[in-house]
Formats: C-alpha cells, structure tokens, sequence
C-alpha cells in the first residue's frame, strides 16, 4: 500500500475526504508562490469558507494525538466553562491549509519547506457553527544564516465578523521555482 | 472532575504535568490527516530517502505537530477549569525524525493580574527528545479564571 492510501485511513471528516493529499502535483505546485516572487505588503481575502463541523474538531485533537474529553464530549465541555466541544489549539492549522490551497498563500504547500516555529494571537474561541473566512498578507521574508524565511499574517474571521485568531504563518522555503521543481522530482534542493 | 486551577491558586515556579509521545508513521500519518498538511517530507517515506529536506533519509514530525503537543501540556492543565490560550510563540530548533519519543513540559514564569476575566500567567514550554535534546520551546501566555 503507498503513502498516499494509508494516510486515507485517517480520511473520517468530509474535508479530508475530499481534500488532495497529494503534495508532489506539479500541475498545482505550478500554480504555487515561490519565495523570490513573492510581494510584501500584498493582501486578500480567500475565496473559500470553512463551515467549522464537530468532526472537524475531532479530527484535528485525534491527530495530535489528544484524549481530553473537552474536544469531543460537549457536555462535558461546557461543564468546564467553554462553548461547547474545545477547538485544540493548533486547529488554525487545518483551516490554513484547506483554505489556502491555491494561489495566494499556497506557498504553504510546498516541497522542501521548513517549519522553524509559529506565533499565534487567540479572541474569539473557534466552535462548532462557525463558518470561518481568512484575509491573509505578505508580512515579512527575510535570510539568515542562508535560509529564506517567509511570513503572512492571517486573520480568521466568523461569519458576524468576529476576529477568531491571527496567526503568523512562517516557513523556511527553497527559494525559486526551479528549486522547488528539483524537490518535486525528490532532489535536495537546499544550500543551508 | 480535575482539582480547578485558578488564577489565585497559581504561582511564578509552578511546574505543569509532563506530557510524552512517541510518534512512529502511523502517528505522523493521522496529524497529517487532522491537519491537512500533507507535505511528503513528513508522509512519504520514499520521497525522504533521496530529498532529504533535513538531511536526513527519514520522515520527519509535523513542526505543528510538536506544537500541538506542547499545547496539550497547557490544555490538560488549564482547559478543564475554563482557562484558554490566548498567544503562542514556539521555536522549532530540531527535527524529529519518525519513531522517536519526546517529552514536553511547562513552567509558569509570570502573572499578569489584570482583572476578573482578563488575568494571564506565561508559561515557559519545551520539547526534548529522549536524548534530552531540545527540540522546541515556546512561550504561551494563558487566560486562567
């Protein structure tokens, strides 16, 4: 069995059954921003939305791995003084890449990037009913140590207009298109 | 249910319950799912043999997924009395290659007595292998009743 039909055992919500797995496209890594192109300063809203599901929620604590009832018992939940099931806190991080699955901020995807940390603002909890929208901008790209570092701050927004999180994406990318292309075919395509 | 944890009853020094994981492919694989990343650097083993994005010939952990597990230290912690995050800040200085075992642990260094609703403590977080490496750290500053 390859990669690819093993991890669908994990498939369980409607978004990850209908979501690509597949990383290594080129007809979609051709679509993708690489680092050099990319503009600061450059901001939209994405085009899609994120109708936030209880088995969303569910998906995300069973992938970290955590059994804390607070994600999955609403009563119990609430009993503890939130709004019903808990979003684990790194939950943005599957509304990032179902959102930004093409053209601006698709960069997220690409082969060969490094995740060096990450910096996130809470406000408002994520919960179920939330249909979720993201406005997302070129914050910041810099080098160090021969690295290329890139940076979009995020903003989740519900559907009242209620700031969710924002959240600093930040990666280590390969820096051209044709570095990222080497990766593609399964080549090192690093100098630091 | 858990003994509450309140602003009042916390202190500078406190140390939080330890959480450990080891994270073989399978584990890997069912983060990938509940986050949508799907970067083969962490997926495909076959891929990582030859592009070695970390020098490495293996598979390596979700950085989010280190993430999410220091997170745990705070939410089994603080989530069952009502507190929540309100910002964290992680370096990820390590890669975790699959199959490794690692350990993640808090303590509370401030506390911020804002007002009823609005007090935060910050906490100092860290990931470390099982060799004692450092892997991540972070710092979170966290909503406590």
């Amino acid at each position: 069995m390859g990669y690819l039909e093993e991890m669908a055992k994990y498939h369980k919500s409607a978004k990850q059954k209908e979501f690509g797995a597949d990383f290594l496209v080129k007809e979609d890594i051709d679509q993708y921003e690489f680092w050099d192109e990319i503009e600061i300063g450059k901001e939209s809203e994405l085009p899609m939305k994120f109708e936030v599901k209880a088995e969303d929620l569910v998906a995300y604590a069973e992938g970290v791995p955590d059994d804390n009832p607070i994600f999955y018992d609403e009563a119990y939940a609430r009993k503890c003084g939130h709004d019903g099931i808990v979003a684990h806190p790194m939950f943005g991080t599957q509304v990032g890449f179902f959102l930004m699955r093409k053209g601006h901020g698709s960069w997220i995807r690409t082969p060969g990037a490094r995740n060096p940390g990450q910096i996130i603002e809470y406000y408002d909890p994520i919960k179920v009913g939330d249909i979720l929208t993201m406005k997302i901008k070129g914050h910041d790209k810099w080098i160090k140590r021969g690295k290329y570092y890139m940076r979009y701050m995020t903003e989740t927004f519900d559907q009242h207009g209620n700031l969710k999180i924002r959240y600093y994406v930040t990666l280590i990318l390969p820096r051209t298109r044709e570095d990222v292309l080497k990766f593609l075919k399964g080549e090192h395509a690093l100098q630091a | 249910m858990e003994k509450k944890i309140i602003f009042e009853s916390v202190n500078c020094g406190d140390v939080l319950p330890e959480v450990r994981q080891m994270v073989n492919q399978e584990v890997i694989w069912q983060h990938a799912a509940g986050s949508m990343d799907y970067n083969p650097v962490h997926n495909n083993p076959e891929w990582c043999k030859t592009a070695q994005v970390f020098g490495l010939p293996v598979t390596v952990m979700h950085g989010n997924q280190t993430m999410s597990l220091m997170c745990k230290v705070v939410t089994n912690w603080a989530y069952p009395s009502g507190g929540r995050l309100k910002r964290i800040e992680s370096k990820l200085v390590r890669p975790v290659p699959v199959d490794a075992t690692c350990i993640y642990g808090a303590t509370v260094t401030e506390k911020h007595p804002i007002g009823k609703g609005k007090d935060f403590v910050t906490l100092d977080i860290w990931a470390k292998d099982e060799q004692g490496n450092t892997v991540g750290v972070a710092e979170a500053e966290v909503y406590l009743p």
